[in-house]
């Protein structure tokens, strides 16, 4: 903020304008870049099925139709050809509630868990030097090595297609990265604050919450939204462990399938539908984003 | 004000061992009540890990920490009433300053008008009554460093430890805080134990400079003290800006007179003879003498030298000289107009030597005459 004024203050005032347009047309360019996958799924969202594939292709439906979104609720009402070749039985309801059981969950215990035990390691040494490095290794295994293993035992604990076994094992993957993250944004700390908060008389919980998670509130906003996306994305072992019962978003999007090919109307809607609650996250913690991100620079 | 004072602090044997690294050696030292002490020392030498151990963030491995003859060696940081002003000040920086003063207040259960009374009164004495509501980040670095020593004051603490407090302060804003700093030491009669690695800091600070290197203190002494007899070479060097001209010479006996000879120069120590023979000067003795001890002329007395150097100081003007092929500083009012290139020559006073020796690192003599 101050930048800029003093910027605008140095420059005459013709060139200051052109720089804030070539300014904004740069933005406007990245913004346009990233937001390009997101439109072309709203435009199919709204084809019907003749518009899928046509070519060239185009931007904004001929003839539009909701009937992609209708399908997604209603599937024991199909409307069109495509739509009745479709062998998906249930409604996205089913789901998608799952999802927003097990996905919320799981980050929340990720995050948390991960924020301990980063403190823990990064201020107590916990473990040893090698600690953080042990559990990063966890992610050094293609994911399917651990399926059969786990399918073993869950059979077992009789955990296949419960949303506790899917939280479980979205809690358990995404550990590494909420304690990497979050041990970044603790080392940014200084020590000596935590100290100043000792020496005035605070016990080591007190020091983390008051001192140190209101401080890294920003970084662990960061570190959610990240976790979150991941677990709402995932697709492997929500197809493996789950039947019927427990079934997420990803693995509903894999059912629009039918015998002469995909139907990309339905999966670009549900993709639309399926993308709400991660903006609608976004859009929560968007104020702590900004410092979780910028961390490196606010700190003395 | 300062030796009169009760004993407030004794350090016994203090040692401090990381891993296998010896941090703090042998620490001994008392610090009076309302003294105003520095510990000076390069970086690593220790005097913040002493100065750690005092405030309990770190335990000694060996020794003995008293606080009013009260053992406090392991006591947890909290119950010792030690104020500590970190080196980045370590605000609660998410806090606003009032949020700050009254944490540890707070913490402590202190009733509200109370809390009230005490952050009132310090806010009104270090000028922080508009900025109470102002969050620590936006601060500026001296009402910083005001939130951060009234803040340790509040508990009303019977020691202030302050850790390089003005280290990354730009020059100018830096002698007006420290003149700041000394000035409200001298009011609230607090006893402070401050660390630096900047001689002229401590020197202008403290009652008693403790010069301390490679975990060891070296010296402890008034300001003048550490400067005039130096108790080892280690301060010799150190203290004193340019530092003082060392040389390495022998002792010799001839004609039943005491000499000590650097190359074809030889200097009479007859007066001093016992003391350096009782030092054991076969092992090999150091000349020290202060730079602007030195007496440097354009008159043919001494040892000749030529100019490298002029660096004016104002009314003084520092000289490096290229004596026999050692270089020498020297310190002579400007009013002399020496130039760079000219030959001019050195006298050593005799009440301005220093005799030092090699084996022990000690001082052995000040002035030979």
């Amino acid at each position: 903020m101050k930048r800029k004024n003093i910027a605008m203050t140095a420059r005459p005032p013709v060139i200051s304008a052109i720089l804030w347009i070539l300014h904004r047309l740069v933005v406007l360019l990245v913004v346009g870049v990233f937001l390009v996958p997101a439109v072309w799924l709203l435009s199919i969202s709204f084809k019907p099925p003749t518009e899928w594939q046509v070519f060239p292709p185009t931007l904004i439906p001929r003839s539009p139709t909701l009937d992609n979104y209708i399908v997604l609720f209603k599937p024991e009402a199909p409307r069109g050809t495509a739509a009745a070749m479709l062998r998906v039985t249930e409604p996205v309801t089913k789901s998608f509630l799952n999802s927003l059981i097990v996905v919320p969950i799981a980050t929340a215990l990720s995050v948390t868990v991960g924020f301990l035990a980063a403190y823990a390691v990064a201020r107590f040494r916990v473990g040893g030097a090698f600690m953080p490095f042990f559990v990063l290794t966890t992610r050094m295994f293609p994911p399917v090595a651990f399926a059969v293993p786990l399918l073993v035992y869950y059979r077992w604990l009789r955990l296949i297609d419960t949303p506790l076994g899917l939280i479980l094992i979205y809690a358990g993957f995404t550990l590494a990265f909420s304690l990497w993250m979050t041990k970044g944004f603790i080392e940014g700390v200084p020590r000596h604050i935590e100290e100043a908060a000792i020496l005035d008389g605070a016990s080591p919980w007190r020091v983390l919450f008051t001192i140190t998670l209101p401080i890294v509130k920003g970084g662990l906003a960061a570190t959610t939204l990240f976790v979150f996306i991941l677990n709402w994305t995932e697709f492997l072992y929500a197809l493996i462990f789950t039947s019927t019962k427990t079934i997420t978003v990803p693995v509903q999007l894999s059912h629009y399938v039918g015998a002469v090919g995909r139907f990309y109307g339905p999966q670009a809607a549900l993709g639309v539908v399926a993308s709400i609650p991660v903006v609608i996250l976004g859009y929560m913690i968007q104020r702590y984003l900004v410092t979780g991100f910028s961390f490196g620079l606010i700190r003395r | 004000m300062a030796q009169a004072g009760v004993l407030l602090l004794r350090l016994q044997n203090v040692k401090k061992v990381f891993n296998s690294f010896v941090a703090v050696d042998n620490v001994t030292l008392e610090v009076a009540e309302g003294e105003f002490v520095c510990f000076l020392g390069p970086s690593g030498c220790g005097k913040t890990t002493t100065l750690r151990m005092i405030a309990g963030l770190e335990m000694p491995t060996e020794g003995e920490i008293f606080l009013r003859e009260k053992r406090i060696t392991y006591l947890p940081p909290q119950q010792r009433a030690i104020g500590f002003v970190f080196q980045n000040y370590a605000l609660f920086w998410h806090m606003t300053v009032y949020e700050n003063l009254v944490f540890g207040l707070r913490l402590r259960r202190f009733p509200a008008a109370e809390i009230n009374k005490r952050v009132h009164e310090i806010a009104e004495r270090f000028e922080l009554m508009d900025l109470l509501k102002v969050r620590a980040a936006l601060l500026d670095l001296s009402a910083m460093q005001r939130v951060a020593i009234a803040r340790t004051l509040l508990i009303d603490p019977h020691l202030l430890l302050l850790d390089e407090p003005l280290n990354n302060i730009r020059p100018g804003l830096r002698e007006m805080m420290r003149a700041d700093l000394k000035r409200m030491q001298q009011e609230l009669g607090k006893t402070m134990i401050y660390v630096t690695h900047d001689q002229e800091e401590a020197l202008t600070l403290g009652d008693r400079i403790v010069v301390m290197s490679k975990g060891k203190i070296e010296q402890v002494g008034s300001p003048q003290e550490v400067y005039d007899v130096p108790a080892t070479l280690f301060v010799a060097g150190f203290i004193g800006r340019p530092p003082m001209n060392l040389f390495d010479v022998q002792y010799e006996v001839e004609n039943g007179h005491s000499w000590l000879v650097w190359r074809q120069h030889r200097w009479c120590v007859d007066k001093v003879r016992n003391q350096i023979e009782a030092a054991q000067p076969e092992k090999g003795l150091v000349l020290g003498v202060r730079p602007e001890k030195l007496k440097i002329s354009y008159e043919a007395s001494g040892i000749p030298a030529k100019v490298l150097l002029v660096q004016p100081l104002g009314r003084k003007d520092v000289l490096t000289l290229d004596l026999e092929g050692t270089t020498v500083h020297g310190v002579i009012p400007s009013e002399l107009r020496i130039n760079v290139g000219d030959v001019v020559f050195v006298e050593f006073p005799p009440e301005g030597m220093h005799v030092f020796s090699t084996a022990t690192k000690g001082a052995i003599v000040h002035g030979i005459s």
